[in-house]
């Protein structure tokens, strides 16, 4: 479990890029973070895996305040995609997703076991694959080797910054099916950022809904549709709603 | 000239121009493996300390803008000692420039969210130095080292001023006695060598680039392993050379200076021919008259470098003038008796450095104001004095010591008072050419000179007796003498054995008919029958 206790980050010490935050993420289910860019959802996965440090607050995973944790350990004991991808150029696909179990010094026959079904998982083939370069890679196959990257070392907790945020609309919802698939598989407590809300309803479990750094809202889909607690949530899913309807019509 | 004589040339020289070039890669090589070593690790501290990046960047700057005869000469003065170790430092600070500025570049251009992956994962600093950062920007880093070699080997060409020896040798020599020939023979190997080492490194560069060999994985390794094997043995090319037997006849390098061996006497010269020709002489007396060998450190550089290397006792002699030892190492006053200037500085030279001046060679090499004969007869110009009504139009040529040293052109303007409209500072070997050709015309000659009558100039007469005498006498330390007793009496036939005519004979041969020295004066010699 993850829980943030009233976290907040300025940088200038006048404007908070996250405002008072309190939220709960339970064993085994997928938070979906959204908000518009800015709203500082990249920043609260930041501050999780202490690439950021909150102004005010504390974090606790598995009942333990983060702050007393060792950062380094605290990063490898927590999977993260990020944003732009970030694979190393200069490794091969099997030296980017063996990358964690290296540094944890776990012996070469593991890591390859490990590298065989991490590629299995994720679609991608070690034979065709695995002595390849990143950027020989098409975008979404590149994103899968970010999750297997991720997956390395087996963690229990999955930090996702707008994993598919820059892929094309198929590839994304493809992409979008093998995780719904994985999340069954795999039975990981992952947060999810996004600001996509399509992508928000179809993959989480619950949706915390961020604006200028305040939460405005979390909970089931259900519950937000049926019960918008501000304005805010309330215009955010109206506008979808009716884009979704006039996309009815015309079909 | 001919090709076979050319082609002569060269194979005879073939043994030296080896080991030139090995000493040439040996100090490049040795200078920028060093900077390599101390250039990346400062960049990586600079890099975590970015307090450090100006200061440092800024000091590497600055070093580059010495200019390399100063940076040589300055470390000459810091070191207090001739040679390799003051070159390669000289080297090693201006390879530093391209190195850091590279590496800097490298290891702060990498793609902000590789580095931030690198960190989301769990890499400790240093992790995402070595795993992440270093072979990213290995292609820039490697640029920088080969900037460096390349200019390197262009700058190592200098060290030779410093007798550190290296292809420089060949220019330097080539310049003091104004044969070009022996400039090419060094000037054209470096080139060929900076050219060989760019495409050496360029090579390894491409090598070292991870996203250039991702499916030659296999030719890559065999490079890398290739070139790491292949880089050092580079490196000890000139270990072998100087391990083989022609390396010791020749002239003064390297570490052998360090350590005064035994039975052993070390000659050196000024840089110009009729100092080479003096020394030759007292080598081939020594060889034959003692059982001592002779290090022959020619070409050493001007009156000052010879003289502190005397002093220090990294030579044992070396043929100086009565003239420039009273005034311009001693700095006293010009005296006009030859004798008296003798005893002179003898008495001085013995009371305050331990020096001895031997017998003199007989000849005097005094400086002369010297000017184009067809001016000369036009303008009626006998004496020094007759140029003082056209002085404002007149163009100078002299060489640098002589526009520095009391009994040279500060002197002469005070004595005289009168300048020239300008003066050009021109290398003491090119200043007759330079005369006959209209390019000045006024120079300070050497009265020995062989080029002053072939060249149809003429000298003007010294009519306030400014000059003092300059008589050619060999010089040497007072405890090499005690060592080899039979030092002295094997130059003593030397003594008064060449006058003013002779000299400028001898000169003339080497500067003009290119004469080959030692050939030149086992002939004299033989011909005096004293060898």
């Amino acid at each position: 479990m993850i829980a943030l206790d009233q976290i907040s980050k300025s940088y200038d010490g006048v404007s908070r890029i996250v405002d008072n935050l309190s939220l709960e993420v339970l064993e085994g289910e997928v938070l979906m973070v959204l908000g518009s860019s800015g709203c500082g959802k990249s920043t609260i996965l930041k501050m999780i895996n202490r690439l950021i440090e909150p102004t005010e607050g504390r974090i606790y995973l598995d009942g333990k305040d983060i702050q007393h944790q060792d950062p380094i350990a605290l990063r490898r004991s927590i999977g993260y995609v990020t944003q732009g991808i970030g694979l190393f150029p200069h490794l091969s696909i099997q030296e980017n997703i063996s990358m964690v179990p290296r540094l944890l010094g776990w012996p070469e026959d593991r890591i390859n076991n490990r590298c065989r079904e991490l590629f299995e998982l994720v679609h991608l083939s070690s034979k065709i694959h695995a002595n390849r370069f990143p950027d020989e890679l098409s975008g979404g196959q590149q994103q899968r080797v970010a999750v297997a990257r991720a997956l390395a070392a087996d963690p229990a907790y999955l930090l996702m910054d707008e994993p598919f945020g820059a892929l094309d609309a198929i590839t994304r919802d493809s992409l979008q099916q093998e995780f719904l698939d994985l999340k069954q598989h795999l039975n990981k407590t992952i947060i999810f950022v996004t600001h996509d809300i399509v992508e928000a309803v179809t993959l989480g479990d619950r949706i915390a809904i961020l604006h200028e750094g305040r939460l405005e809202q979390i909970g089931t889909s259900v519950e937000i549709l049926e019960n918008p607690a501000t304005e805010f949530v309330q215009n955010l899913f109206a506008k979808s709603v009716k884009y979704w309807k006039g996309f009815k019509n015309i079909l | 000239m001919k090709t076979a004589s050319l082609t002569a040339y060269i194979v005879e020289r073939l043994p030296e121009i080896w080991q030139r070039i090995g000493e040439h890669i040996f100090l490049t090589g040795i200078s920028t493996v060093t900077a390599v070593l101390v250039g990346i690790p400062l960049s990586i501290l600079a890099f975590y300390r970015p307090g450090l990046r100006g200061p440092l960047l800024g000091t590497v700057s600055i070093l580059q803008t010495i200019p390399s005869l100063a940076m040589l000469v300055i470390l000459l003065a810091l070191f207090q000692k001739i040679g390799v170790i003051p070159a390669i430092v000289a080297l090693i600070l201006y390879a530093l420039l391209p190195i850091v500025r590279n590496t800097l570049a490298a290891l702060q251009g990498i793609a902000p969210e590789i580095i931030e992956a690198a960190q989301g994962i769990g890499m400790t600093e240093w992790q995402k130095m070595r795993l992440i950062r270093i072979p990213l920007g290995i292609p820039v880093i490697m640029a920088g080292i080969r900037t460096a070699s390349v200019a390197g080997v262009g700058i190592a060409t200098l060290a030779a001023f410093i007798g550190a020896g290296g292809l420089g040798e060949f220019i330097n020599r080539g310049l003091a006695l104004s044969n070009t020939r022996l400039i090419f023979l060094g000037a054209i190997p470096a080139a060929i060598l900076a050219l060989l080492v760019d495409f050496v490194l360029g090579y390894i560069e491409k090598v070292c680039d991870p996203k250039r060999n991702r499916y030659r994985s296999h030719r890559f390794q065999v490079a890398m392993k290739l070139s790491i094997v292949l880089v050092p043995l580079f490196l000890l090319i000139p270990v072998f050379i100087s391990l083989s037997p022609w390396s010791s006849q020749t002239s003064g390098y390297s570490e052998k200076n360090e350590t005064k061996s035994v039975n052993v006497v070390r000659i050196a010269s000024k840089n110009f021919t009729e100092q080479h020709i003096l020394s030759e002489m007292m080598a081939q007396m020594i060889e034959k008259q003692t059982q001592l060998s002779v290090e022959r450190k020619f070409n050493l550089g001007g009156t000052i470098i010879c003289h502190q290397a005397l002093k220090r006792g990294e030579i044992d002699l070396y043929a100086e003038y009565t003239g420039t030892g009273l005034m311009a190492i001693l700095k006293l006053p010009a005296i006009n008796n030859p004798d008296e200037v003798y005893h002179r500085v003898s008495e001085e030279y013995r009371n305050r450095f331990n020096l001895i001046w031997l017998q003199p060679f007989g000849f005097n090499n005094t400086y002369t104001i010297t000017v184009r004969k067809q001016d000369a007869l036009r303008n009626q110009w006998k004496i020094i004095s007759d140029l003082i009504p056209m002085s404002s139009k007149l163009v100078a040529g002299f060489s640098g010591e002589f526009q520095e040293r009391p009994d040279g052109y500060p002197g002469f303007q005070e004595i005289y008072g009168f300048k020239f409209r300008e003066v050009h500072d021109l290398d003491p070997g090119l200043i007759y050419q330079a005369l006959s050709k209209g390019a000045v015309d006024v120079i300070d000659g050497y009265l020995t000179d062989g080029r002053i009558p072939a060249y149809n100039l003429v000298s003007l007469k010294d009519d306030k007796k400014f000059f003092p005498p300059y008589h050619a006498a060999p010089v040497v330390r007072e405890e090499t003498l005690n060592a080899y007793p039979g030092l002295r009496k094997a130059l003593a036939p030397l003594g008064s054995l060449i006058d003013n005519s002779t000299m400028m004979v001898l000169n003339f041969e080497v500067n003009e008919n290119k004469r080959d020295i030692p050939e030149l004066v086992t002939e004299f010699l033989k011909d005096k029958e004293i060898l």
